[in-house]
């Protein structure tokens, strides 16, 4: 098993920003969006681009395979790449982004842009008249339409344990939700039926709106819910073809670990979406088997992967069936160290380390220049800031200048760093990695590193999970550790600071589910961060996260070495559609041909 | 006799009870993931973490969590629920149990049909071109991994993806109530897979066995009293060399019931062992103390039904 299916199973989402209330219209949003043309079906090398064109085919059933469950189907609760890749075609959010354009988010539930106020500690969103709930069973709320107090619950309900939103306290600081467990949030009011008004507890308005992509945003009726969230296990999540559908389709059929089934919602209005939902039906197989998935997507008809492809399938499809396979970026990969003990507390060891690191080495052990490009900063390519980082060249920083490692730098840092050989005195370095391949090669290759500069490396290597939540991710662990094999991000939504805070903000160290791998914890750092999460205007941003993506390098916060590349592979009759921004099917735009 | 059994019945009683302790241990003692952690999420809040983990009843200590677990699984038959997909372990697995039923039971009847005869005839005439093939065949078949072999019958002979598309593939599992002549057509690629290396191991066996039986004074004496040789054979020998088998047999059945992993990965069959692979995955510990117990289930009772077929058989059991 690879680690990349791990890793896309269980980490947050990219996204791309919303244009604000007082900067855009939804005339000028829905504008900035690409047209199709047949002329999008290829992409450069000749693969697949994964763009809608005109003229896909209406009907069909398109099969998945793949290898990994779902974690959570609730809206509240969906969090994981699979997780939304049925949540998006069977729910309405507040905002969504077209396949095509990850750049720009559109109102899908949403009226028009959030209107954020001045202060920037409010913001309101209007919600679309017409949408109606679809359900399997007829109920009580079946046609029923969405109103505002529907969004209002559901933000309500992410805070009831049964329902245990993870990134709402991140992302929406509304005022009394610190005392809300469920419960009605005061910093939440409908005047109307169709206005939502979130008052924060900061001015952190700009940042709060590019999250209303998440899917937390989905409306969920109380009165047919509320009943539902009082028992345990959550019966809207464990059985979710119960839930009230707003998208175009719904889960008619789920049967744990084996497979869902989506039929379209006949409640869904085509007038009120833009989403064309061509397919009539999607069946998903769970537990398939990826080397075998691999050849039958390849043979046969009307399939297409769920998950990451094996490397042997990917291969096999980059070489034989080109049209048929699409790699899109996302998210990045970094060797974190602990800026907090000895020896990386020291700013020129970690300097020597990165130099000494062999970063092509590592993209080679990952599947080589398909599967990514070699990163020089934190921020990837579809992520605003990245430019501004210094883009594919980097920011200049000698240690990071050679790709295969540089001896003479690194012996030139140990030297600063007060080891007058140019070497350490065998000081001992405890490391941990991940055992899955190629996340173990990668390692392998990070302690080679690590050893060539003269230390001692303990090296071990364990299960992700248990890496992540027994070791890496508990802070009194972590503290006793040099190098946690924790490495990569992929944001929430497609903005620097949801890409870099998780990572690098000091307040990101916590007891427990610490996601700072490196205890990187830089006042100066961190009040830039603060000040660049209030900034509305997307350039203006751009340029602040970018420059807190150079100081990051510049103080060796963790070595980065890989921008992702994922790729997805369909049989010969189906016209895959990719999501850019999480870089899986966008089932509501995916075809047959 | 009833006192032989109610002693081994009282005995599997005990085992299962230390099975499941030993689980809940091992669980806790040895590196393994955080479920609170992994339900909350990456970006969650200690604080969500540790309202989870109140809800889930993992402050509690390890003693109380323990009994409050075996009193649902004593008094109600309740396994709780997975702290993966919210589903009930109990009907996950009992939902399961049909596919894994099937590949069990019609691999045994393969492997049996098979191994027997091999077994026997390879015995019988030594060093034959046919024992020199079977069992070099056999040696091969034990040899093979079963999950290579599952992919090379499925790039071979898959109806989708093979060179010579004979048989139906993976993800064509349906259930007998459904389509009785597909889960048969499903499942016949499988059985031979998952058939294959039992058969050669019990083929082997078996040989292995006869040839010391026959060449015992009783066999001898056997026929000297001119019976045929079929009789000398079949109701002298392999009714003696057969014995250790048994033994073996209930062993396996045991172990079959409780999941065959690889197996049913491969050919995507929602049975015991998938679910237990991925409960071990996504550190699952109700899925993983479900499938554990389960498992051992069978194998206890599969071992108590060869105790008391032995003692049925041989009186020297009941008294030992």
């Amino acid at each position: 098993m690879n680690d990349l299916r791990l890793r896309r199973a269980r980490r947050p989402l990219p996204s791309r920003p919303l244009l604000l209330g007082c900067v855009a219209t939804v005339a000028l949003v829905l504008g900035a969006c690409g047209g199709s043309s047949s002329d999008k079906k290829v992409a450069a090398g000749g693969f697949a681009s994964g763009l809608p064109t005109d003229g896909q085919k209406r009907g069909g059933t398109l099969k998945l395979l793949g290898s990994e469950g779902f974690f959570h189907l609730d809206p509240g609760g969906s969090y994981f790449q699979l997780d939304y890749m049925v949540t998006y075609a069977t729910q309405r959010p507040l905002y969504y982004f077209k396949p095509d354009d990850p750049k720009t988010a559109v109102p899908d539930l949403a009226d028009g842009p959030p209107q954020v106020s001045a202060d920037n500690k409010t913001v309101t969103v209007k919600i679309k008249s017409g949408i109606r709930y679809g359900t399997n069973k007829k109920t009580a709320i079946t046609g029923k339409e969405v109103t505002a107090a529907d969004v209002k619950y559901a933000f309500e309900r992410g805070l009831n344990p049964s329902v245990a939103n993870g990134y709402e306290g991140v992302y929406f600081p509304l005022v009394g939700a610190d005392k809300a467990k469920g419960g009605p949030i005061s910093g939440i009011t409908t005047p109307d039926a169709h206005t939502i008004v979130f008052k924060l507890t900061k001015p952190f308005g700009a940042t709060t709106a590019r999250a209303l992509v998440m899917p937390l945003t989905v409306p969920v009726p109380k009165s047919y819910v509320a009943p539902l969230d009082a028992k345990q296990p959550n019966p809207y999540d464990a059985q979710p073809e119960r839930q009230a559908f707003t998208g175009p389709y719904m889960i008619s059929d789920y049967k744990a670990g084996k497979t869902i089934t989506l039929v379209r919602n006949p409640q869904w209005d085509p007038k009120t979406d833009f989403k064309p939902a061509y397919l009539d039906r999607i069946e998903w197989t769970i537990d398939a088997d990826p080397n075998v998935a691999g050849r039958q997507i390849f043979s046969g008809t009307g399939l297409a992967n769920a998950d990451t492809p094996t490397a042997g399938a990917v291969k096999r499809f980059a070489t034989r069936a080109k049209d048929r396979i699409t790699f899109t970026p996302l998210g990045n990969r970094f060797v974190g160290v602990n800026t907090q003990r000895k020896p990386f507390s020291d700013i020129n060891v970690r300097k020597a380390f990165a130099a000494a690191l062999d970063r092509r080495a590592m993209l080679l052990a990952r599947g080589g220049p398909l599967v990514g490009q070699l990163a020089t900063h934190f921020l990837p390519p579809t992520i605003p800031g990245y430019d501004e980082a210094g883009g594919a060249k980097g920011t200049g920083a000698d240690y990071l200048a050679n790709p295969s490692g540089d001896p003479a730098v690194a012996a030139k840092y140990m030297k600063l760093a007060g080891f007058p050989s140019g070497k350490a005195n065998g000081e001992k370095v405890v490391m941990l990695g991940e055992n899955d391949s190629p996340a173990k090669e990668t390692a392998q290759i990070t302690r080679d590193a690590i050893a060539s500069l003269g230390f001692d490396v303990s090296f071990r290597l364990l299960d992700q999970s248990t890496l992540y939540s027994k070791f890496c991710g508990v802070r009194t662990e972590l503290e006793k550790i040099d190098v946690c094999g924790f490495a990569g991000w992929l944001p929430d939504f497609s903005d620097p600071y949801a890409m870099l805070t998780a990572n690098f903000y000091g307040k990101s160290i916590t007891a427990v589910n610490n996601s700072n791998a490196s205890l990187f914890d830089d006042p100066a750092v961190n009040a830039a961060m603060d000040k660049a999460a209030l900034i509305a205007d997307a350039g203006d941003r751009a340029k602040a996260w970018g420059a807190i993506d150079r100081r990051l390098v510049d103080k060796v916060a963790a070595v980065p070495f890989l921008f992702d590349n994922v790729a997805n592979i369909a049989s010969k009759n189906v016209q895959g559609v990719v999501g850019q921004w999480i870089a899986s099917w966008d089932l509501a735009y995916t075809s047959l041909k | 006799m009833a006192r032989y059994i109610l002693r081994r019945i009282g005995w599997t009683v005990v085992l299962l009870a230390l099975v499941s302790a030993v689980t809940f241990v091992i669980f806790y003692a040895l590196p393994s993931a955080d479920p609170a952690v992994l339900r909350a999420g990456r970006q969650a809040s200690p604080e969500l973490v540790a309202q989870i983990r109140a809800r889930l009843g993992l402050d509690d200590p390890l003693v109380v969590q323990y009994w409050t677990y075996m009193k649902d699984v004593v008094l109600h038959f309740d396994f709780g629920f997975s702290y993966q997909s919210g589903e009930s372990v109990r009907a996950a697995i009992v939902s399961r149990l049909p596919a894994t039923i099937s590949m069990t039971v019609g691999a045994l009847v393969i492997w049996l049909a098979t191994a027997l005869p091999i077994g026997v005839i390879s015995a019988i005439r030594r060093r034959s071109l046919l024992d020199r093939v079977t069992m070099t065949g056999a040696l091969l078949a034990i040899s093979a991994p079963v999950y290579w072999l599952a992919l090379v019958a499925l790039y071979l002979f898959a109806s989708d993806i093979g060179v010579i598309p004979i048989f139906d593939g993976a993800n064509t599992y349906v259930g007998i109530t459904q389509d009785p002549v597909q889960w048969f057509a499903s499942l016949l690629l499988p059985w031979l897979v998952l058939a294959a290396g039992f058969s050669a191991f019990y083929a082997r066996l078996l040989r292995a066995n006869l040839v010391e039986v026959m060449g015992e004074d009783y066999i001898r004496t056997a026929r000297a009293k001119g019976l045929p040789e079929r009789r000398v054979v079949w109701r002298h020998g392999v009714r003696a060399a057969i014995t250790p088998i048994v033994t073996v047999l209930g062993l396996d059945i045991g172990v079959l019931l409780g999941g065959s992993i690889l197996t049913e990965s491969v050919f995507n069959i929602p049975g015991v062992g998938r679910y237990a692979y991925d409960a071990i995955r996504t550190a699952d510990l109700p899925a993983i103390q479900g499938t554990v117990l389960f498992a051992a289930f069978f194998i206890v009772v599969a071992n108590l039904v060869v105790d008391i077929a032995y003692a049925f058989l041989d009186p020297r059991v009941r008294y030992g």
